[in-house]
């Protein structure tokens, strides 16, 4: 499914569907995915077309850049240590036109139910969406990566006190999504500063050699890139 | 000495030096007031009236100057100051409520209760925040009526800002029939509350019995959604319940009464009498 492709294009696969076809001077775009689908007409000759997995924070709306991941179970941390956990998190397919340089977004659809939560207080808080993920110590080998990817997530523990931690929020506008047949990855880190606060960031880096990076969408939206980190200020 | 040379009757170099040291001072004073004030105020109010406002304290400040430096020039200023003195007792008694509303609307870019494009309620007004102006506020009701609300009612009156959390909770009473399962129903809802993407996972839903009314046994269903998405969930949510209940056989109770004789009636037999339902 990910990769770059010329048009006219036809792919179906695991209840995704989606064409390119020639129509009159231009060409069709169709994408049918969990019953939702969307017909736009592209006014050019020729094009290439990219699909690959985005920041999953477009569907069903953009009310948020933040994603926060909630532990199934506590993780429980020894101070002044640095531990290496894989968790996942949901997948979200961005489709892109190109031509010569020029990259525009056309449809970005998911396999996955969506839900939002609340990060904070109804006062300060803010807005997330919200994924449910096991913990695995090594990359979990049985994800599918047109539903989930994998984070390697580094915690690293500066206090002098055992840290508990539930949930991990990170800025998806500054993730680095690598993918290749069979994975989607991510590499980032939280640094627990104080018992209730933490950063994370994520590290432009791929998980295994050879993995192809995701064309990030504030790249293709030409959007000013928000801080690099995020401060989880409400818990862990 | 050269401060000493008089140039025009008793006014001398020296007393021309200290005049234009005191308007330069004035004005490098006003510049750094004004420069400070636009930085502060620059997202908090509209270009148009930052410039005003900064116009006026330029202004206002050199004027001072000018009034301080007069006696230099032998102009006697008491009489300018009784005159202005009954002045600005007739101004301040004829503009008292243009000057409230100026200083309300002071106070209310200072506080900020409410931005523009915000969903407020002012004195029952409810409506879109469409312009925070010096003297006056402007709201374009739901029905697209425009609303000038003086700044002194706005600043004295509670104002409603639905959307200036993050979240809001939801609020539903669901009565269903005695004889129907509630906690089957609150099943179903919660469950619906699961599967719908805008409703917040936390803070977690609120779902129980609140009330064996005399009509129904009321459930009361407490959901917080986004601020900004509430009044499109709100719409599509309740039908939703009600048609999920209704297919798994739970009945929303309307008003009705039972009726309990405290004798049984008396039955008469007619003879031969044809049973009157099989007409």
């Amino acid at each position: 499914m990910f990769g770059h492709y010329t048009i006219p294009l036809e792919i179906s696969a695991a209840g995704i569907s989606l064409t390119i076809e020639r129509e009159g001077g231009g060409f069709r775009y169709r994408s049918a995915c969990n019953g939702a689908t969307v017909e736009k007409l592209l006014l050019t000759r020729a094009g290439a077309v990219l699909i690959n997995p985005v920041e999953p924070l477009h569907r069903p709306k953009e009310l948020t850049t933040t994603l926060l991941i909630e532990l199934e179970k506590t993780l429980v941390v020894e101070p002044a240590t640095t531990k290496t956990v894989f968790l996942t998190f949901p997948i979200e397919i961005g489709v892109f036109i190109t031509t010569n340089e020029n990259v525009e977004v056309l449809d970005i659809f998911t396999l996955l139910p969506q839900k939002f939560t609340l990060y904070g207080d109804p006062r300060s808080g803010m807005i997330c969406k919200y994924w449910q993920s096991k913990i695995s110590a090594t990359v979990p080998t049985t994800v599918n990566p047109l539903l989930e990817g994998v984070i390697q997530l580094r915690i690293n523990n500066t206090t002098s006190d055992w840290v508990n931690i539930t949930r991990a929020v990170f800025n998806a506008y500054t993730m680095k999504i690598y993918y290749n047949e069979r994975l989607v990855a991510m590499r980032a880190t939280m640094k627990i500063q104080l018992r209730n606060l933490a950063e994370t960031t994520f590290t432009d880096e791929p998980l295994e050699q050879g993995m192809a990076k995701s064309l990030e969408l504030y790249t293709a939206r030409k959007l000013q890139v928000p801080l690099a980190k995020f401060v989880m200020e409400a818990g862990l | 000495m050269i401060p000493d040379i008089t140039i025009y009757g008793e006014f001398s170099v020296l007393d021309l030096l200290r005049v234009l040291l005191i308007l330069f001072a004035a004005i490098i004073i006003a510049k750094g007031i004004t420069i400070n004030l636009k930085r502060v105020l620059k997202d908090r109010i509209s270009k148009d009236h930052l410039e005003i406002i900064n116009k006026v304290v330029y202004w206002g400040i050199f004027l001072i100057a000018i009034l301080t430096v007069l006696p230099v020039f032998g102009v006697n200023l008491s009489g300018l100051l009784v005159a202005g003195g009954i002045a600005g007792i007739v101004l301040g008694i004829a503009s008292q409520s243009v000057v409230g509303n100026l200083i309300a609307g002071l106070f209310l870019v200072i506080e900020r209760p409410m931005k523009i494009g915000q969903s407020v309620n002012i004195a029952g007004t409810a409506g879109v925040v469409e312009d925070i102006r010096i003297i006056s506020t402007t709201i374009r009701t739901f029905e697209g009526l425009y609303v000038r609300i003086p700044n002194e009612k706005v600043f004295t009156t509670d104002i409603t800002n639905y959307v200036e959390h993050v979240a809001r909770r939801l609020e539903y009473r669901v009565g269903i029939q005695y004889s129907d399962d509630a906690d089957k129903a609150i099943e179903i809802i919660h469950r619906l509350y699961e599967e719908h993407p805008l409703t917040l996972r936390n803070p977690a839903p609120d779902l129980f019995v609140d009330n064996l009314g005399d009509n129904a046994v009321e459930i009361v269903v407490r959901i917080w959604v986004p601020s900004t998405e509430w009044y499109g969930v709100k719409k599509e949510l309740l039908w939703k319940i009600k048609t999920a209940l209704e297919e798994q056989g739970i009945e929303i109770a309307f008003p009705q009464r039972t009726v309990w004789f405290a004798n049984e009636p008396q039955k008469r037999e007619l003879e031969g009498a044809e049973d009157p339902s099989m007409h």
